[in-house]
Order: structure tokens, then sequence, then C-alpha cells
């Protein structure tokens, strides 16, 4: 187990943040994920590897996002990764904000690491 | 990679909330756990190894409780294991439904499953 594992989340998560919410930045994010071996979950769609995930996050229709993170919990996990839940509210355009859970694995790769697990959600739950 | 992990997930999520559900089912959920590899955050508060997490659950303030799930998100691991993300709402006695997240990381044991790792966050934000 890597001791600093909650250091290691919370560089994470504001480095992730930092580019998903710059439309320039964004199309940068191939790094955090690897070629074939991340897996993303995306409002309930799964792709698989970089290419698929690069796509996704290259296609979004929003003008303007700002992610707001409420709370990080992470814990350390037996091979040296890591597994953080980030729980927060997104805001997109001119919409009302929307909380959102987000859920990562990140493995430790060379002196880094990238995220082999990402599983998005926005709360929206169906009316009772 | 288990390719029934869709499966496992799903039955995995029925039973766990069918027993925390319960207020004597709850009091039997040991076995989910490992005796000292099983992680369990719970609103932020840490805990390692079956015995500690089951202190935190028989010591839960409610009367009753039930979890209605809104969706689940689940991706095979390398390593056979399954991550498991629920996003739904829950209400304890006569309190109003609160949005809840609640992330598993599955392990395989024997010819079952255990939790090897538990966050469980209710979604309340600090007023903006």
């Amino acid at each position: 187990m890597n001791p600093q594992y909650q250091d290691i989340a919370a560089a994470f998560v504001q480095s992730y943040y930092l580019h998903f919410d710059d439309n320039e930045k964004r199309q940068t994010m191939a790094s955090f994920y690897d070629e074939e071996t991340s897996l993303m979950s995306f409002e309930g769609q799964n792709l698989l590897g970089r290419k698929k995930i690069m796509e996704k996050l290259s296609s979004l229709t929003f003008q303007k996002i700002a992610h707001s993170i409420t709370k990080v919990d992470c814990q350390p996990m037996f091979d040296g990764g890591v597994l953080v839940c980030v729980l927060g509210q997104l805001k997109t355009d001119e919409d009302p904000p929307h909380t959102f859970s987000q859920t990562f694995v990140l493995k430790p790769y060379n002196e880094g690491f990238y995220v082999q697990h990402d599983v998005f959600r926005i709360a929206v739950h169906d009316a009772l």
C-alpha cells in the first residue's frame, strides 16, 4: 500500500478537474488514461481505452463547465493503487448546478499514476 | 477479468441493501467483510477490518432505514474483482430522503466475493 495515498488523491483531483474545466486543457487529458486498460463509465456509457475515452471527452456539448468539489474520500489499494471517490457539484453553461459523483481507481505507472477506472454520474433520481 | 461482472454487481447490490435495511440482518453483515483487509469510509470516518466495520454498522442511531437505488455502474477489474458504484436515495426514520453515493470494490474469495473497499457518502453540499 502507498502511504502517500492521500497526497496522491488530492493532487490527482486538483489536476483532473483543472484540466477538465478548461476547454483546451481537456483535449490534452489523454495522458491520464492508458491506451488499452483504462475503463470509463460516463453516465452509463462504457468506454474502453484511451482513444474511445478521448473521443468522448472531446465531443461533450457544453460551452463551459465548472466542477466544485464537496468531498474527496480515498483509500489505499493493496497493489499500490488508490481508490478516489469525489462528491461535488457541477455547472454547465447557464444550467443550475447538479450534484455529481465520480469514482477513480488510480494505478501506479512509471513514477506517477494513471486512471484505470473512471465512473461518472450526475445525481438525478426519477420522480417518485 | 470476470465476464459475469454485471451479474455479480447486481446480485451484490441487491443482497447488500437487503441486509442493511433490516435491523436484524444488518448485524449479520460481518461475512461481507474481511477480518484484516476490508476498508470502509463512512461519511469520512475510516475503518479497517471486519471488527471495526461491524462496530460501526451496529451503532448507527436510526430506528429504520430504506435505500432506494437509482443507478448502479460496474466495471470489471484486472484481478477478477468488480468495481461497483451505486447512486440512490435513502430515508431514515421520518427524515426527508437524501441522495447517497456508495462505491464498492469486490474481490474474489473462495467461490464468492467480499467487500475489500466500501466508501459511503450522503450528498450534502455546503450552502454556496
